[in-house]
């Protein structure tokens, strides 16, 4: 089966250094994929080359099995991402915003639609007709997650999803997750967040200085990545 | 169609983008509203004049019983009307002089007497139309459209919008179009609402909007290779704020100087000058100093061009005709000057969109340099009628019937 996102020997150099570098995964179709890492490891990176806004020095990133540089356009239309620190409009609400995104990227949607997947993400009602900079940081996050799911796309490219959320929401975000995997998109996210990584994912990659140094499949521990084996690894990793 | 849809919306909800929009939208109808009251008010002045013309002429010929004082006092208003269009770019009407009263002494001085100044060349004109599109408007298109990609940057949107959108063009395309095309209608609704006002011709509304859109696009392309640079909001909007000051002041400032200090043009006041004394020497010259250059211009006054008193209208008439063939040299440099100094100016033009505009709205509206010398050329030929005119009757000197004053040549102002 092809895989929906894959990287192969993959390269990047940024300001004349690799920050990427000989990094190789797949991805298959309904798979959860976490990429962990300190900072500066190279994940946001990772997505960006996916997207197409950072070229190959060496290797390819392919989604859907064709390379993104052979068609940008029909690599992106493919794929929800939700940047990290990703900012809305603050001068608009959260409706003007996601309809202004959505549109952009060819979708109509109704506003019964948009309150659904407001209501997924528990973006409170009475916040929805606010402009978007008296939010806080968490339900600015939960506008973003929302935004993805409205582009029903198959494939998720998600930075530190979590990032600004309580623990509540955290976990509903988690078994969001899992139902669009179940639904068969496929997602690879980006976090720090260990114990998150290991709850959600169908396979955990671990990035050290441009390199995947690591890889932790659900299916090897059972079903369920071990938490302390991932960490104990991020951290002798890190202290390297 | 529907990705403007969605630009437009959310330029709506852009308060600092519309307040500039607007400001474009007032500065418009201000410069629009203060030509059509300029033009009005020159429109005024020459009627207010020209409903006295025939009445004061007749109320000077009726004190005179010779035909050289009734002509001595008699004077003739000659006038260029601005066109329908001046409105919108008033150009050298704000400095050259488009209204004289003539009579039949010697002319260049009487035309240069208002010029003496030699302004044809003002730095920044009067507020008009054409000054607010040539070089106010582009300011405002840098102030909307210098951070369209910067600023999403800073935001940390960038990448996000554009994997949203596919394509770099679907989004910047449309959201910088949308704030182009408001821009321009407000610099344009108001002119086309003067335009309509002052019953300017169709054609030349269009070729002025096309025009105005052609060097705002000009300045786009700009801003859109400068926007592009990774470079911050502040960055980006002084590098452009230099080149608009580059392009749309110092250029041609700067051309201006340099064509002043590489094509001389005598002043105005040495005509003024070098006829006056032309005419004052002539009492104390022999009467063959006049008579002999005048005859040898008119053939045909020389059976009768013997002066024999020591004053006769003739040989005054004459030596004030020998004032304007002294003057010639000088006259002609002047006008020669000043469109080797206007033709080069269209050249330097080229450097700047600014000053290309403007030129372009001041040929539109007949207010160039060329229009105003082709009003001078128009006094000059009415005078040469006025001369036609008298000169028989200064010469052959029949008996003085004012009746034969009813029909003086008329100026016409039709170009
Ligand atoms: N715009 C840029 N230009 C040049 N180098 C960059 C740029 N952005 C990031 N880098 C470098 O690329 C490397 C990887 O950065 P990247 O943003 O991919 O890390 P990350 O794993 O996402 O880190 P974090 O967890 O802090 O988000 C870093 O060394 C960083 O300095
Ligand atoms: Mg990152």
């Amino acid at each position: 089966m092809t895989p929906t996102l894959e990287a192969r020997s993959l390269v990047v150099m940024r300001d004349g250094a690799a920050v990427l570098n000989d990094v190789s995964f797949a991805i298959a179709p309904g798979e959860v994929f976490a990429l962990l890492g300190g900072n500066g490891a190279g994940k946001s990176t990772t997505l960006l080359t996916f997207l197409g806004f950072l070229q190959p020095t060496a290797g390819d990133v392919l989604v859907a099995g064709r390379s993104v540089g052979d068609d940008v356009e029909a690599a992106r239309a493919k794929i929800a991402y939700l940047p990290e620190a990703a900012s809305l409009y603050g001068h608009l609400n959260a409706y003007e915003n996601l309809g202004y995104f959505l549109d952009l990227a060819g979708r109509k949607v109704s506003r019964a639609a948009l309150d659904a997947a407001l209501d997924q993400v528990a973006l409170p009602t009475e916040a929805r007709q606010r402009r978007m900079q008296s939010y806080s940081k968490g339900m600015r996050q939960k506008t973003a997650i929302a935004l993805a799911l409205l582009r029903d796309t198959p494939i998720l490219l998600l930075d530190e999803p979590t990032s600004g959320l309580d623990p509540v929401a955290i976990d509903e975000f988690h078994a969001m997750v899992q139902a669009l995997a179940a639904a068969g998109r496929t997602v690879l996210m980006v976090t720090h967040d260990v114990y998150g990584a290991c709850q959600v994912a169908d396979r955990v990659g671990l990035l050290r200085g441009g390199r995947l140094v690591g890889s932790f499949a659900a299916s090897d521990a059972g079903g369920r990545i071990d938490t302390e084996t991932v960490h104990a690894a991020f951290a002798a990793r890190e202290a390297a | 169609m529907n990705a403007l849809l969605r630009e437009a919306r959310f330029l709506a909800k852009d308060r600092g983008a519309v307040l500039w929009i607007v400001l474009a939208l007032l500065l418009s109808a201000a410069a629009t509203g203060f030509g059509i009251a300029e033009v009005r008010e020159q429109r005024q002045t020459i009627a207010a004049l020209l409903a006295e013309d025939a009445k004061d002429r007749a109320n000077a010929i009726s004190k005179h019983d010779a035909w050289g004082d009734a002509a001595y006092d008699a004077f003739h208003l000659t006038y260029a009307p601005p066109s329908d269009f001046a409105f919108a770019a008033l150009g050298q009407r704000d400095t050259a002089p488009w209204l004289h009263r003539v009579r039949m002494l010697s002319l260049e001085s009487q035309i240069h007497e208002a010029d003496t100044a030699n302004a044809d060349f003002g730095l920044i004109g009067r507020f008009d139309f054409a000054f607010l599109a040539a070089a106010v408007a582009p300011l405002l298109l840098i102030l909307l459209l210098h951070d369209l990609r910067a600023g999403e940057r800073v935001a940390g949107r960038h990448d996000w919008l554009v994997a949203s959108a596919g394509t770099p063009r679907r989004l910047w395309l449309p959201r910088a179009g949308v704030r182009f095309g408001g821009l321009a209608l407000a610099l344009l609704v108001p002119f086309w609402i003067g335009a309509a006002i002052e019953g300017a011709g169709f054609g030349a509304a269009l070729a002025a909007s096309a025009l105005v859109v052609g060097s705002l696009a000009a300045w786009w392309a700009i801003i859109a290779v400068v926007g592009r640079r990774n470079a911050s909001p502040p960055a980006l909007l002084a590098a452009l704020v230099g080149i608009w000051l580059m392009l749309a002041l110092l250029i041609p400032a700067a051309a201006r100087a340099g064509i002043e200090a590489a094509v001389p043009v005598p002043d105005g006041a040495e005509i003024l000058m070098l006829q006056r004394d032309a005419v004052n020497d002539a009492w104390d010259k022999p009467k063959a100093a006049t008579m002999t250059p005048f005859l040898a211009r008119h053939p045909e006054w020389r059976a009768l061009g013997t002066v024999e008193k020591p004053f006769e209208w003739k040989w005054y008439y004459a030596f004030q005709q020998v004032g304007d063939q002294q003057a010639e040299p000088i006259v002609t440099a002047y006008r020669q000057g000043r469109l080797a100094r206007d033709r080069a100016a269209g050249w330097a033009a080229l450097l700047s969109p600014a000053a290309l505009t403007e030129r372009g709205l001041e040929r539109l509206a007949g207010t160039d340099t060329r229009a105003m010398i082709a009003y001078e050329d128009r006094v000059r030929a009415f005078h040469a009628r006025l001369r036609a005119f008298h000169y028989p009757l200064f010469f052959r000197d029949p008996p003085y019937d004012p009746v034969v004053l009813d029909g003086l040549p008329r100026y016409d102002p039709a170009p």
